[in-house]
């Protein structure tokens, strides 16, 4: 069965900044939440999201992070 | 429910009834932490084998506060948790053996660990104010374990092949003992209903809750349930 790659981003209190913390391998969205939760668990966070990976649309076409994922997805 | 319950009220029978449900939950907490850390290795991929790890910690996290709730009836937890041979746990049977494989431990993740949290939710509403104060956040806690044990349960269903038939094979040899325990109809499950320590006032409805719960949902994925007629 198809695994899914889900970024995780997160934030520690009401006023930081959201910030990209790594990524899992789900199989659905239910499980990539699980996964993040109890994976990246070193802090309290506030808020934690899960985006699977081929939702991200890059912006910039740079050598970001997530442009060079694109492109190695598309090549 | 408000009523709080005034231990000093509770006669012999009552207090024993109340000893022997939570340590039966606390024996079972920690069973079940220790059949999620069998698979830590073994667990299908990194993320599972590590959310076994965190749930592992939950299980004997929640377990350590059932123990302690023991000292409310002038227990002292530490002879329970430490001092007993194996033979002396109270815990649910089904969990007594090492899961042979992934799908018995998605089998029980769903059905022993929602049993647990079914009776935990009830132990939460009723009237002994420890309970009302320190299930809600393991009931919190819970909530992952359930979304895993749903979301790996509907994936092995869905299959064709050996995991399926090992998912009902585990399902209808859990299932009978774990309802009998969650409807329990004996003098010290009726002593806990008239405290009203377990809320609904009355164990059957407890175990309507447990064939209504989201858990049943799931296992309606094999039939099992069907075939019991459980559902």
């Amino acid at each position: 069965m198809r695994e899914i790659v889900y970024d995780v981003f997160a934030r520690k209190g009401r006023g930081d900044q959201l910030v990209h913390i790594g990524y899992v391998d789900a199989f659905d969205d239910e499980t990539a939440k699980v996964y993040a939760w109890k994976t990246y668990d070193e802090e309290n966070w506030f808020e934690m999201c899960v985006v699977e990976r081929d939702a991200i649309i890059p912006v910039t076409n740079g050598e970001g992070h997530f442009a060079q994922l694109k492109r190695a997805r598309d090549e | 429910m408000s009523d709080v319950l005034d231990l000093k009220t509770l006669d012999d029978a009552g207090r024993a009834a109340l000893e022997r449900l939570i340590v039966t939950l606390a024996d079972s907490k920690r069973l079940m932490g220790i059949r999620y850390s069998d698979w830590l290795l073994g667990a299908p991929s990194i993320e599972t084998g590590i959310s076994a790890s965190s749930m592992a910690q939950d299980e004997w996290g929640h377990a350590r506060l059932l123990y302690s709730m023991l000292k409310d009836l002038d227990k002292d937890p530490v002879p329970y948790e430490h001092d007993r041979a194996s033979e002396a746990y109270a815990s649910v049977s089904v969990l007594d053996e090492e899961m042979p494989d992934w799908a018995a431990l998605v089998a029980a993740m769903t059905l022993a660990d929602g049993a647990l949290s079914t009776v935990l939710r009830s132990f939460s509403e009723g009237t002994f104010e420890t309970a009302r104060s320190r299930v809600p956040k393991m009931l919190a806690e819970e909530e992952f374990h359930s979304s895993l044990g749903a979301a790996w349960y509907r994936r092995l269903a869905d299959t064709d092949g050996e995991a399926r038939e090992l998912l009902t094979a585990a399902t209808k040899s859990m299932l009978p003992s774990l309802l009998a325990w969650v409807g329990a109809d004996d003098g010290a499950a009726h002593a806990m209903v008239d405290a009203g320590v377990i809320a609904p006032a009355a164990a059957e409805k407890l175990s309507l809750k447990y064939r209504h719960s989201k858990d049943a949902e799931v296992i309606s994925a094999v039939g099992v349930g069907m075939a019991l007629g459980w559902l």
